[in-house]
């Protein structure tokens, strides 16, 4: 819905963040006293256009503004001089306009006073033969028509750089979703199409070609996904100087290597630990000025925020020349363990008294939480007297793993998707040396249950208990569990030093609700199977038999007399799970892959009887596709059944007025409840 | 002196240097996810504010036989890892001398005998560095 038209205001905030970022750094530089001409040219050109833009889009009260700073700069301009203090009541203007851009503050009557002044006072002391004479024109007039001549042949921010193209994080994941939904899509293809072709046929070629685009494809997705750390930097000059005059000390910051890509998910996740190394730098690190200048040290304070790829790592360093910590810090840190380990003990803290900056002694726990968390690490080294230095060392990328859940005897393990080839319901296991097989698409496969090949206790399997057909290599098996507990994006967590020998596992992950998935190795999975032990004694017994006569004859008729089952969701997997569920159970199932998709379906064929629908879905909404059945005479007590990832209130009560007629929670979803509302639903 | 928190494991007493706990709280079995395969002295994995912390019976890697089962959880922490020890419960924090009698467990720093009552003080980087090397 939202999606439907490009947000114009919305890309007019972003360009205006960046534009106000950049006018920060001239200023800063501006402030230390070393303005080129250039440098007061860029700043008038960014006022310039934040001007015009926030004029197209509506936001009056933005270009009034920005007019007012660009007045001032104007005057400089012409001028040819730049007095600090301006430069100063600047650094308070852009801090204003960026707060009006996001609509959090209004500029103070006082500031806009103090930049009348500022612009009466630059023009009216024009000295000498200043450029301005070349250039008379009344107060704004001609001066500022020129300017806009400038602006529009300079172009945007990096104009010279490389063409950037600004795309919504939502729109690349969708990409990668589908493109991961493609490669599944081909796997299955190469699997049908094994049976019926040589592997030296000319079709098997093709499908090998399609295979090294389809990787090709992925990779380049996987990558968009990469950004500078200057993505996150850009407010950060600016922070150090105005936390410097906060504390009453001088410091700048010095930036190096932000060019280094990473993970956009680690890179937001890191903006806080960063902004606090930062904090303490200034706060614990640099001296005020005469403590400096008696340590034969410059009054400004140096702080350095470096980034650099390191292998599959990014290591960023964060560090000050400032007091560092004390010698006895060093000594105790030096009994106890590590400078880290002391620093990050919760509620260690060297501050004399709590500031609003720093003093409760967790900062430093929590960026090692954080750090952790993303599977990094951290050191801290420091030289009395000289400074301090914080390493952090974090993947380029996380390890973001799509996986499909499933449960056993109360545990929760998952296996990459990509490893999934379908899901089944156990019927009719047959034998072989003993061993339990399952017919897949006409081919045996050798069947374990999923306790038995991790060697965990667990009561028998139910009876249609569901089983994973996973492939790894040229292997298949299928691996039975209870219950499946669907598909989701987990980042993988490493299971520690202390697991370390064990294998078999790719790690594990924290699940929405909290609880710990272990995540499964496909190829021990597959292979272990070969050497599990022989079935035990009472294991024929512990499979499901086949079904006892009544349902037999049921499902013998049923086919012919069940309406079809629709089932819309935009996610392969859980749409085949939905599918082979709802097939075992004997239904006729039709699958639509978004709203507008399912309409088409419902239009074509009338043998549909229930829909089965997912909430989020591009194209049209599961909501709105639901609405559009109730509108439709023929259709509108057609019963729909909502699977949602988060049923709120205000979901529920969406739905409800949408007409939906039951609700299943994605989180929890449980084929017994499926197939029970479905029963209710069809009146069985 | 230094500070200890002083801990009971199976009928005997333990302290571990300050330095090294980063919390101590109860030792909730159920929130314990067992991992099949691992070492004896691994009880599983457990969720400590989104960390995959592994959790290890102190009991066992000392070898002290244990009547009842653990109930506390003290996190330890040496060289950037951390992990959670199942011990019986926490006694308190101390001050304390330096651990003066000598040992031959190559997982404790020394014991210290005071009120007729041995301490063993545990060495924490010593017992990470067993579970370690064991499990490759
Ligand atoms: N750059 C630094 N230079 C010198 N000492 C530092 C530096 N960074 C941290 N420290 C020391 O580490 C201690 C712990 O830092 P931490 O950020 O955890 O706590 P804090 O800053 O005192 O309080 P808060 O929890 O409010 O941030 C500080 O009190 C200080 O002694
Ligand atoms: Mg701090």
């Amino acid at each position: 819905m939202s999606e439907a038209a490009p947000d114009l205001s919305q890309i007019f905030r972003d360009e205006a963040a960046e534009r106000l970022d950049a006018m920060d750094r001239a200023l800063l530089a501006c402030e230390s006293g070393q303005p080129g001409g250039e440098v007061v040219e860029e700043l008038f050109r960014h006022a310039h256009t934040i001007k015009g833009t926030a004029g197209l889009v509506g936001r009056d009260d933005v270009s009034s503004f920005a007019h007012e700073v660009e007045d001032v700069l104007d005057g400089i301009r012409q001028r040819g001089e730049f007095p600090r203090e301006v430069a100063s009541l600047l650094l308070d203007a852009v801090s204003a306009l960026r707060a009006l851009v996001t609509g959090s503050a209004a500029p103070s009557a006082e500031l806009r006073r103090r930049l009348g002044e500022a612009a009466g006072q630059v023009r009216g002391a024009p000295r000498g033969a200043s450029p301005a004479a070349e250039q008379p024109g009344g107060p704004g007039g001609a001066g500022a028509a020129g300017g806009a001549a400038a602006a529009g042949a300079a172009g945007g921010p990096g104009a010279a750089a490389s063409r950037v193209l600004r795309v919504p994080a939502a729109k690349i994941d969708h990409l990668l979703d589908v493109v991961a939904e493609v490669v599944q899509f081909r796997h299955r293809l190469a699997h049908s199409a094994e049976s019926g072709i040589g592997a030296d046929s000319p079709l098997a070629d093709d499908l090998r070609a399609g295979e090294r685009m389809l990787d090709e494809l992925r990779d380049t997705a996987v990558a968009m996904r990469m950004l500078p750390v200057a993505t996150i930097t850009g407010p950060l000059p600016r922070a150090v100087r105005d936390m410097a005059r906060q504390a009453g000390k001088e410091a700048e910051l010095v930036m190096a290597g932000t060019g280094t890509e990473m993970d956009r998910v680690v890179l937001e996740s890191l903006s806080e630990p960063i902004a606090h190394l930062l904090r303490n730098a200034v706060t614990h690190g640099i001296e005020t000025p005469e403590e400096r200048q008696r340590a034969g040290k410059p009054r400004r304070g140096r702080v350095e925020l470096r980034a650099a790829p390191r292998g599959s790592s990014a290591e960023i360093v964060v560090a000050d020349d400032g007091r560092g910590v004390a010698p006895e810090v060093i000594q105790e840190a030096g009994r106890s363990g590590s400078l880290v380990d002391l620093l990050t003990r919760p509620g260690y803290s060297t501050a004399g008294e709590v500031t609003g900056a720093s003093g409760r002694g967790v900062g430093l726990n929590a960026v090692r939480a954080q750090v952790n968390a993303l599977g990094g690490s951290m050191e801290i080294r420091s030289w009395p007297g000289r400074g301090t230095e914080v390493a952090l060392l974090l993947p380029l990328a996380l390890s973001l793993l799509e996986v499909l859940l499933f449960e056993r005897s109360g545990a929760v393990y998952g296996v990459p998707q990509a490893s999934v080839q379908e899901v089944v319901a156990i019927r009719e296991p047959m034998h072989l040396q003993g061993r339990p097989m399952l017919a897949v698409h006409g081919h045996p496969v050798p069947l374990a249950d999923i306790a038995d090949l991790l060697g965990v206790r667990a009561p028998r399997l139910q009876e249609n208990a569901p089983a994973l057909v996973i492939r790894s290599g040229d292997r298949r098996v299928a691996v039975s569990c209870d219950v499946l507990a669907g598909q989701q994006e987990v980042a993988v967590k490493p299971l520690g030093r202390f697991l370390g020998g064990t294998t078999g596992y790719l790690g594990s992950a924290v699940l929405g609700d909290g609880r710990i998935a272990l995540l499964l190795e496909p190829k021990t999975l597959a292979t272990g199977i070969g050497r599990a032990p022989g079935p035990r004694a009472d294991a024929p017994a512990d499979l499901p038999r086949a079904e006892p006569p009544p349902a037999a004859g049921a499902e013998a008729a049923a086919p012919r007399e069940r309406p079809a089952i629709l089932v819309v969701e935009d996610s392969f997997t859980v749409r085949e799970l939905q599918r082979s569920i709802l097939e075992s159970a004997g239904y006729p199932v039709a699958t639509a892959r978004d709203g507008q998709d399912a309409l088409e379906v419902l239009r074509r064929d009338p043998r549909v009887g229930l829909v089965v629908t997912d909430v989020e879905m591009p194209v049209l909404d599961g909501l709105s596709m639901l609405r559009a059945i109730r509108a439709d005479p023929d259709r509108a007590s057609l019963p729909v059944v909502v699977v949602t990832a988060h049923a709120s209130d205000e979901e529920r009560r969406q739905g409800v007025e949408a007409g939906a007629d039951a609700y299943l929670a994605k989180g929890s979803f449980d084929q017994q409840a499926l197939l029970a509302i479905v029963a209710r639903l069809l009146g069985r | 002196m230094s500070t200890y928190v002083r801990i009971r494991v199976g009928a005997e007493r333990y302290a571990i240097p300050v330095g090294h706990v980063v919390e101590v709280c109860d030792l909730d079995p159920a929130g314990i996810v067992p991992v099949p395969g691992a070492r004896p002295e691994v009880l599983g994995v457990r969720n400590l504010r989104g960390l995959v912390l592994p959790v290890v019976d102190l009991a066992a890697v000392l070898r002290v036989p244990r009547a009842a089962p653990p109930g506390g959880l003290l996190v330890a922490e040496s060289g950037g890892a951390r992990a959670g020890l199942a011990i019986d419960r926490v006694v308190g924090v101390e001050e304390m001398g330096e651990p003066s009698e000598r040992c031959d467990s190559p997982l404790l720093a020394g014991a210290i005998l005071s009120d007729g009552q041995l301490t063993g003080v545990i060495d924490v980087p010593r017992v990470f560095g067993a579970l370690e090397a064991e499990g490759s």
